[in-house]
């Protein structure tokens, strides 16, 4: 759907480009993380798409079609864009803060009310409660929620995300990042997620543009794929030394051939079978044990995993895993 | 003097409707049409200025030099202009004059004083550099334009008051006669009427800067 071709771009007076020679297919549906240091790049490459930015030279493609060729400002109502530093209105309320795209493409104020408040629903925030304060009465969590809802406002099939959930707590950014999860579960929308946090790009994304300093793409593949064949230095680097419990991650221990309970295994720890396995092997640390029991989401016991399998999954190359149908 | 009371109140009923109030009225409507011209002159300069930083420095300069003529002085000025007739004419270009420093600063600040990120993401999200202005800009930089208005309008009462000696009416036109038969009570209204006039209007551009900004209002009824 998204299509950057050659796409370079060079600052006047600046020794060399921002972005150099950047091409890469969005598929649609998927969020596409676009990560690197400072200074790679990436949000430059983001705010190309809807043309916050020119490029010096090539093109990017919506649907075919050069984004040039768009009128501006109806390209930018056509695709959400959320930012980390939020920018919701401060002198408007929550709802009329989400209503902005529908009011710029005059929508009528029911359809904008009601729109309002199934965003607010969506992205959990009771809309009696929130619809009516205004932005600096709300946290910072909760201002980002409305961020997202704001940039799904008008249902665009495209959004730009730049570090969206950038300027919460951990715990908040990580209970904002599963819920987006759930969120686009549902919407699928085709998305460019900006992030600087390796975590994040691998637990949000469906594939990984990773770019080096200069705006240079070092790799592009699928999370699993970049974590088991990182194709340099700088992106084995980038991706990190613990890059190998990082795979554990994008694994669920439900997915994994389990082993039935033997005796009686009271001492052992539980997790529930969506625990993913770097959860999985911090329980098994923080338990001193090298097995766990896994209960449905039901509570029921389903079986148990030993830390042998987890080492055996670890070697085995993803094709295998996938084979043994360890992998999502 | 001796037993002379500060204020004889039957001359001020007496002159009431005849002196006072009009007196009142003309200090009213020349201070409001200064501050109103000023304003329309303020605001697209101030905006403009937003927009080409690189005149902002001339502008603040020129307009903080016409700021610091004294007052008396500016009117003895601009009458001997041709064409500038004594009267209520050079006392509004005077007025408009010194009004011109602070609104024009405040609408700068007031633009400025918007969050680069809301401004990013009104661009983001599809509105045009005009609708930005009128849809972002300016009701958020509205209240401190007003709390300008406050501070020029102010001003205006005091300085108007010394226009009078040009013949432009008004609340001092009471006080120079008053100095002139050394006769207090015609002193005092004048210039109690000016100082009232001030305090109200302080206090009623405040309220309405006040209504201006629901959202800081609202956080911090929340906050206290």
């Amino acid at each position: 759907m998204i299509g950057f071709r050659n796409v370079t771009k060079q600052y006047a007076g600046a020794a060399r480009p921002a972005v150099d020679n950047f091409s890469l297919e969005v598929y649609d549906g998927e969020i596409t993380i676009f990560v690197g240091p400072s200074g790679c790049g990436k949000t430059t490459c983001m705010k190309m798409v809807n043309r916050l930015i020119e490029p010096s030279s090539g093109e990017i493609l919506i649907n075919g079609k050069d984004n040039k060729s768009l009128n501006e400002t109806e390209l930018r109502r056509g695709i959400g864009y959320a930012i980390q530093q939020i920018g919701l209105f401060p002198h408007r309320t929550i709802a009329e803060n989400i209503s902005t795209v529908p009011r710029l493409l005059k929508w009528d104020k029911k359809r904008m009310r009601d729109r309002a408040d199934e965003l607010l629903e969506l992205v959990g925030l009771d809309p009696d409660t929130y619809r009516d304060r205004y932005p600096s009465e709300l946290s910072g969590g909760q201002q980002q929620r409305v961020g997202v809802a704001r940039a799904l406002a008008a249902d665009p099939p495209v959004m730009l995300m730049d570090e969206p959930f950038g300027a919460v707590d951990p715990i908040a950014r990580h209970r904002l990042q599963q819920q987006f999860l759930d969120i686009q579960a549902k919407v699928r929308k085709t998305i460019i997620f900006v992030t600087h946090d390796i975590d994040e790009a691998i637990l949000m994304g469906d594939r990984i543009a990773v770019l080096k300093e200069g705006g240079i793409l070092a790799q592009y593949d699928k999370p699993e794929k970049l974590l088991t064949e990182p194709n340099s230095e700088f992106v084995a680097n980038f991706v990190g030394a613990d890059r190998a419990i990082k795979r554990l991650a994008l694994t669920c221990v439900g997915d994994v051939q389990l082993e039935p309970v033997q005796g009686d295994g009271q001492q052992l720890p539980h997790v529930p079978e969506d625990e993913n396995l770097r959860d999985v092997l911090a329980a098994m640390l923080a338990g001193g044990t090298d097995r766990v029991i896994v209960l449905s989401c039901e509570g029921e016991v389903r079986g148990t995993v030993s830390e042998q399998t987890l080492r055996s999954l670890f070697r085995a190359p993803a094709a295998e895993r996938a084979a043994s149908g360890a992998v999502q | 003097m001796g037993d002379e009371p500060l204020i004889r109140w039957r001359w001020v009923r007496r002159n009431w409707s005849d002196e006072i109030l009009p007196a009142l009225g003309d200090h009213i409507v020349l201070c409001g049409i200064s501050v109103l011209i000023a304003l329309a002159i303020s605001i697209p300069i101030g905006i403009a200025i937003t927009r080409y930083r690189r005149a902002q420095t001339p502008v603040m300069f020129l307009t903080g030099l016409l700021y610091t003529i004294p007052s008396l002085s500016f009117f003895a000025i601009l009458i001997t202009f041709p064409g500038v007739k004594i009267g209520r004419t050079p006392a509004i270009i005077a007025l408009v004059a010194y009004s011109l420093l602070v609104l024009i600063r405040n609408t700068v600040v007031g633009i400025d004083s918007v969050p680069r990120e809301t401004i990013e993401a009104a661009r983001g999200m599809g509105l045009t550099s005009s609708q930005i202005l009128r849809q972002v800009e300016l009701p958020l930089a509205l209240p401190i334009i007003v709390a300008g208005i406050r501070i020029a309008t102010v001003s205006a009462i005091g300085i108007a008051t010394i226009a009078a000696y040009i013949n432009a009416g008004g609340l001092g036109t009471l006080i120079f006669r008053g100095i002139d038969r050394d006769f207090p009570t015609q002193i005092l209204i004048g210039a109690g009427l000016a100082t009232l006039l001030s305090v109200l209007v302080d206090f009623g551009l405040l309220a309405v800067e006040r209504w201006l900004r629901p959202w800081s209002r609202r956080a911090a009824a929340r906050a206290a």
